[in-house]
């Protein structure tokens, strides 16, 4: 069983239970480094790798037969230093891990997706000590895990010189108004498989018909065919609505993390294989441009009648 | 100044991927093979950040392409030279195949050190593996400061310095000024990336190629590749074909939108 370190945040961002979901799934064997802004100062990649690496390698001859896991979320914060603190310790590295088991031996195996979805990847570290990133979402999701009871605050280490060639400037919210995709009931979203710009409208009137606002998939919005604000997904908006409809939208893991906590999810794409139909309640295998306009008018006629 | 893009060369994501008889990966004889996307968006910066230099009077940056891989990772090289970068240098050795992200990096950083780039854009994370975590180690490496999923950058006028935005949750940017020499890893979106002239594609022909194996870069063979790398993959396998969901398939639209409406109605949604 690895010694495992729960990488946390004392505000308890996303991926918290996760992370101590794939703890347990390593035996258990957990304690926690908590990380606290107000005695670490504002987040810097280079401090927050250097602070952990002390703390870590401080403990690591406690028990130098066992293998060493570091777990973070694979957020926008953790996930930038992560492999700098790997480089740091000397360690292993992989990203976004949705799954993780132990051999007859002893050996790590951590599952991941590869090719934007289409495929999953069971690895192995090759070093006793490996930094994995854990994929919201991912583990039972929301369940509440216990917090281990051995927790070790952060210290603040010397300043690392790349900090002090970083300096915040400021924040801003990234998308205008008018769109409120996190309080939405319903939600149809426009994926690349609607062609173009001209085409959304199919979307849009399946939206208005079933009195849903409008997303988008991140490739929609990259081209220019919605604003920003209505992109979802883990870089955009996570949204948990109770209908979530998926307009030929393939399902990179990015979008599923922003959208697989829907209640009832129905997926309308032409290709079989689009990693979307693994999270879908409902899934038409057809086209889109067939099957929206179809849905529009029958709900636009059970409405009136 | 100089400007560095690294670009990894990817199985086309729309190509049909078989995994190879190995188990350990996919069937790489019949694919197409694209620049990854993000690095497609930062080779454009490059190319943009240049063009807004000439255009402010300061003397246009240098633009070197590089990338690690097999002799058919020449294309993707021959490409950013036809969109107007000035050379490129393509990492290629036995000993550097079948890396991860840490060897990788450090094969990579080697390169760069060499060419003293004063900035480094790679994408956010590569289409095929998405480790999301060679920019990072290049940027560990090279003892720089670094930033994730940049969706603006601009140099300030001395050429000392950069003010990017980059994503944060939420949907929420933060704004930072980074001194130079910086690494970015530059997230999808935040250009579209042009297409090659022909003019751009004729001129790529003679522009300079230079290749370095391990001996070339410094490095150590047993520090990069596979040999190098922290993980190694065991075995690939095909996700499970719907989570228990209900496929409707093969009705015509009007019987498959009445089919499910029928069940959004059970399941009490609408």
């Amino acid at each position: 069983m690895p010694a495992v370190w729960l990488i946390e945040d004392t505000r308890g961002g996303p991926g918290t239970q996760e992370v101590r979901a794939c703890g347990r799934a390593l035996g258990g064997n957990c304690r926690v480094a908590l990380l606290d802004e107000e005695r670490l100062g504002p987040y810097a990649p280079g401090l927050y790798a250097e602070a952990l690496r002390a703390l870590i390698a401080q403990r690591d001859g406690e028990d130098p037969e066992r293998s060493v896991v570091v777990l973070l979320p694979h957020t926008y914060q953790s996930a930038e230093y992560a492999p700098r603190l790997a480089v740091r310790l000397g360690a292993a590295y992989t990203a976004s891990i949705s799954g993780v088991s132990i051999d007859d031996r002893g050996g790590l195996r951590f599952r991941r997706s590869i090719l934007q979805a289409k495929l999953r990847a069971d690895v192995r570290p090759k070093t006793r000590t490996v930094v994995a990133t854990v994929q919201v979402g991912a583990f039972g999701g929301a369940d509440p895990a216990p917090a281990p009871a051995d927790v070790f605050e952060v210290g603040r280490p010397a300043d690392s010189e790349e900090d002090q060639e970083r300096e915040i400037l400021g924040r801003e919210a990234a998308s205008g108004g008018g769109v409120d995709l996190a309080s939405a009931e319903r939600i149809v979203t426009a994926g690349r498989g609607v062609g173009g710009p001209d085409e959304v409208s199919v979307a849009a009137d399946l939206a208005a018909a079933l009195n849903a606002e409008l997303g988008a998939s991140r490739p929609v919005v990259d081209n220019g065919w919605l604003p920003r604000e209505h992109q979802v997904g883990s870089s955009g908006h996570v949204v948990t609505p109770d209908l979530y409809v998926a307009l030929g939208v393939s399902g990179s893991i990015q979008h599923l993390m922003g959208m697989s906590g829907s209640r009832i999810i129905v997926a309308i794409n032409k290709d079989r294989e689009a990693p979307i139909f693994s999270v879908a309640h409902y899934g038409i295998v057809a086209d889109l441009h067939d099957v929206a306009p179809a849905l529009t008018r029958l709900l636009e006629t059970r409405r009136s009648g | 100044m100089r400007i560095g893009v690294c670009i990894k060369q990817v199985p086309d994501t729309d190509s049909h991927l078989r995994i190879a008889d190995s188990g350990r990966g996919i069937d790489d004889s019949n694919l197409n093979w694209v620049i990854s996307s993000c690095d497609l968006c930062a080779v454009e910066e490059a190319l943009l950040l240049a063009e807004a230099e000439v255009s402010r009077g300061a003397e246009r940056p240098e633009l070197v392409v590089f990338s690690l891989g097999p002799a058919r990772v020449e294309e993707a090289l021959r490409k950013a030279l036809a969109l107007g970068f000035d050379r490129a240098l393509h990492l290629v050795d036995e000993a550097l195949e079948g890396g991860d992200a840490l060897s990788d990096g450090r094969a990579l950083a080697a390169a760069l050190a060499r060419e003293r780039c004063d900035l480094v854009l790679a994408g956010a994370q590569s289409d095929d593996l998405g480790q999301a975590a060679t920019p990072a180690v290049i940027a560990e490496i090279l003892g720089c400061p670094y930033a994730w999923l940049v969706m603006a950058v601009e140099l300030d006028s001395r050429g000392k310095s950069l003010r990017i935005v980059r994503e944060l949750e939420a949907g929420m940017n933060e704004i930072l000024k980074l001194e130079l020499p910086a690494v970015l890893a530059i997230q999808a979106g935040i250009n579209r990336p042009r297409f090659a002239s022909l003019r751009g594609t004729l001129q790529a022909r003679k522009k300079p190629l230079r290749r370095e194996d391990c001996s070339g870069l410094g490095v150590d063979p047993g520090l990069v590749g596979a040999a190098g790398a922290g993980i190694e993959t065991e075995a690939v396998s095909l996700p499970p074909a719907g989570a228990g969901g209900v496929v409707i398939e093969g009705a015509s639209a009007e019987a498959a939108a009445g089919e499910l409406i029928a069940n959004l109605e059970r399941e009490a949604v609408l």
